[in-house]
């Protein structure tokens, strides 16, 4: 019941939160109305012609992306996340940049208009958070009530995440150009490609198949049936500025609150930069940091997602007036909704390892068209 | 498609219309606008689900399975297996949480689309909050009322005693994963509950 209790709470207290950040909502409402008045009008190449029939955002002249390719993008997206899963996230922003032009087209404005083109990269940056993040938020928040909660470990995460997820739409909206966004995102993708990669790769399998091997024979070993497993909880011992001490299942775990903040603060900052939702990245740290098991470490992650998320999301929206084209990201979560439900039944044909082989060529092959376009002005 | 827009927006902005009263009419047409969006979610994830629950069940037991795997290895104070088994459950949480998370985009479609149209009706309208001198821009009204209308819906399918396997999904099925307000997984809950 505790954890119901405290799920109620988060919830209410994310209702506050949001409420009080919509409210600033209005004020922000004309930034682009105002970012399109200081762009040059013209019919050239970083100009607005005002006659041109409206666009992405109701900008005129600019991408019209078509419905019904969102649609398309969001499927391969959505077959993405129920094959291999993270990757997802990075393929929404690929489709968001490349795809519907909604990169290229920022880019014309690099010198004409740079407020305009910061704005339509937040833009690019929320809608990809929206994407991927409103549907992680929506498991994990399943996951957290799920899950046992480790308070002070998700205390500290989500303090570390707050930060993060508030300071990087704070410091970068409008001030981070397309050029340089497109070449984080490259390097990112690059560092998701290499551990894919390494996923892939004999070390990676022999790890795998190791860790299996060592699980079967434990299950051999074990008394079918061996007492109720689920009936001891997580028990925090004592609490420090250094270390925090807690049991679970009568073992001893304990660890410094220094770097789940320090963590929470930089997957939440990377999410935020980046537009994503960041529960992929806690998972393996929480798991490296306690040592914890499965379901506590999901319960906990939740958590930071959530926070993280809604903090992020509501900061770009509300303190800093990003706007978002509601139809065609309503239009890329049908084709979500589909992909998630062609995904499971075409992962059964294909091995798990050709997925993620071809996944690493992808990942190598946008990581390095990103740092490159980003970094270097060279298209490849 | 021109028409069906057309058509859609003279149906919802009807319910704007029924008082004559600003305000009470933006409350009122929003409190529709959320429970159209509400039940067409709830229906397509409904209709996804009847593609996906095997598959689904599937990689959830497989997490289950080397959880529970691996908290008898911790009782047991075997902590190569209680590695190898969490690393596993890991890798098949990740599996099943990237799959809930898809499917979720299921519920979730109809919330951007019911944004986008009152986007383009309602960009500029402020709803006075009284005694703070601030307003409510109208994604704000929608999330309070769609919120609202969530947890009265599930009410009322409670005090109606719906919430049989036939009226509702079973606690432990895929819908209740992909529409996390609801209530948690027996399977799990007794991890969570029993203290």
């Amino acid at each position: 019941m505790r954890n119901r209790t405290w799920c109620t709470i988060f919830v209410l207290a994310a209702l506050v939160a949001v409420s009080t950040l919509v409210l600033t909502g209005v004020a922000d409402a004309g930034k682009l109305e105002d970012a399109i008045a200081q762009t040059p009008q013209g019919t050239e190449k970083g100009m607005i012609n005002p006659d041109a029939p409206k666009g992405f955002m109701g900008i005129p002249g600019g991408p019209s992306p078509f419905w019904f390719y969102g649609i398309l993008w969001g499927i391969w997206v959505g077959w993405i996340f129920s094959t291999v899963g993270a990757f997802g996230g990075i393929m929404a922003g690929v489709g968001h940049i490349s795809v519907f032009g909604l990169g290229d087209y920022a880019a014309t404005f690099r010198k004409t208009s740079p407020s305009l083109n910061a704005l339509l990269t937040d833009s690019i940056r929320t809608s990809n958070q929206y994407l991927v993040g409103l549907s992680a938020l929506m498991s994990s928040i399943t996951y957290y009530r799920m899950g046992r909660l480790v308070l002070p470990l998700g205390a500290a995460l989500a303090l570390g995440g707050i930060a993060g997820a508030y300071l990087i739409p704070v410091l970068t909206a409008g001030k981070i150009s397309l050029k340089a966004y497109v070449g984080y995102f490259g390097i990112i993708v690059l560092i998701i490609g290499c551990f894919l990669f390494y996923d892939t790769t004999p070390a990676g399998q022999e790890k795998k198949k190791k860790a299996k091997a060592a699980a079967n024979a434990f299950q051999e070993a074990v008394k079918k049936g061996s007492g109720d497993v689920a009936a001891q909880g997580v028990r925090v011992k004592s609490w420090g500025l250094t270390k925090i001490e807690f049991s679970f299942f009568g073992v001893e775990f304990s660890f410094n609150p220094i770097w789940p903040l320090v963590g929470g603060f930089v997957i939440a900052a990377i999410s935020a930069f980046i537009g994503v939702g960041g529960g992929f990245l806690y998972v393996p740290f929480l798991t490296s940091v306690t040592s914890l098991p499965m379901y506590v470490v999901a319960g906990t992650s939740a958590l930071a997602v959530f926070i993280s998320m809604i903090t992020s999301i509501f900061t770009f929206m509300f303190v800093k007036g990003t706007p978002i084209d509601f139809l065609f990201v309503g239009a890329e979560l049908i084709g979500i909704a589909i992909g998630s439900v062609v995904g499971p039944y075409t992962s059964k044909y294909i091995p798990d390892i050709w997925l993620k082989r071809l996944f690493v060529i992808l990942a190598l092959y946008v990581g390095l068209k990103y740092t490159l376009r980003g970094f270097f002005g060279i298209n490849i | 498609m021109e028409t069906l827009t057309l058509l859609i927006d003279q149906f919802l902005i009807k319910f704007y219309r029924l008082t004559g009263q600003t305000g009470v009419d933006f409350v009122i047409g929003t409190l529709v606008l959320a429970t159209i969006a509400l039940l067409v979610g709830k229906a397509s994830v409904f209709v996804a689900l009847q593609f996906t629950r095997k598959q689904f069940q599937k990689k959830a037991a497989e997490a289950e399975k080397y959880h529970l795997l691996s908290l008898e290895a911790l009782q047991e104070g075997d902590q190569e297996a209680y590695n190898a088994a969490n690393k596993l459950a890991n890798e098949a949480f990740g599996h099943s949480f990237f799959q809930q998370a898809a499917l979720s985009a299921a519920f979730l479609w109809p919330v951007c689309f019911a944004l986008a149209w009152m986007q383009h009706r309602f960009l500029d309208v402020a709803i006075p909050v009284p005694g703070t001198g601030l307003s409510l821009g109208f994604i704000g009204v929608f999330i309070i009322l769609y919120v609202i209308v969530y947890f009265l819906g599930k009410r009322i399918v409670r005090l109606r005693g719906l919430s049989s396997k036939e009226a509702a999904p079973a606690l432990d099925s895929p819908q209740n994963l992909a529409e996390p307000l609801l209530v948690a997984p027996p399977s799990l809950t007794h991890l969570s509950d029993k203290k």
